[in-house]
């Protein structure tokens, strides 16, 4: 699985990336996770708020903080 | 001197859709949503990227605070298709009720814009 997490870096980015690094763990899921930062490749998947999350490809949400079980819902589904 | 990178991470979002249509009000519209980005209202976004389904955009749509839409003429194009999509609008300004009547002009003449945009920004400011 190829989780990015969108953003250019501030607290809220982080905080995405520490999120799913966290259900990762806990799930034990074979993922690659990529931080992207830059605002044109962000820009690319249609993504004009972030933070933002992108899992195989396909853009779960952006512009807000999800939850946890959000996240993990999206992850183990 | 190198461009500063700006977060887009902004405490409150609020997303500008405009209708963009073949029309005199349809490319005010447009006009109008880059007028109101530049000046902080809130972000443009692609409408036509929420008729086409297209998932980043329809995310960035439900990750924002409030979204405005401008539709140049009562068919209301924006609207709906922000609706229909399952996106409520907060703000619908409508640029036939602002004394300009629609025609074949697709290029927009600077009087109208001004003019339009400080109505559009009383508006939006009440």
């Amino acid at each position: 699985m190829k989780i990015e997490v969108l953003g250019s870096g501030c607290a809220k980015c982080n905080k995405v990336k520490e999120i799913v690094e966290k259900v990762v763990n806990e799930a034990g899921i074979d993922a690659e996770i990529i931080k992207v930062e830059d605002i044109n490749k962000i820009l690319d998947y249609g993504v004009m708020v972030t933070p933002g999350l992108v899992v195989d490809g396909d853009v779960k949400f952006a512009g807000k903080i999800p939850s946890e079980d959000k996240v993990r819902e999206w992850l183990t589904q | 001197m190198a461009e500063e990178i700006k977060c887009a991470c902004d405490s409150t979002n609020v997303a500008l859709f405009s209708c963009s249509g073949a029309s005199n009000v349809g490319q005010l519209s447009n006009q109008l949503a880059i007028e109101l980005t530049e000046k902080g209202v809130g972000k443009m976004m692609c409408a036509v990227g929420i008729g086409g389904q297209v998932s980043g955009l329809l995310r960035s749509a439900e990750g924002c605070d409030r979204i405005i839409a401008i539709d140049g003429c009562p068919l209301n194009c924006t609207k709906k298709a922000l609706e229909l999509s399952g996106l409520e609008v907060d703000r619908h300004i409508l640029v036939t009720d602002l004394g300009i009547s629609k025609n074949k002009d697709l290029r927009v003449k600077g009087p109208e814009l001004a003019d339009t945009l400080e109505k559009v920004s009383e508006i939006l400011a009440n």
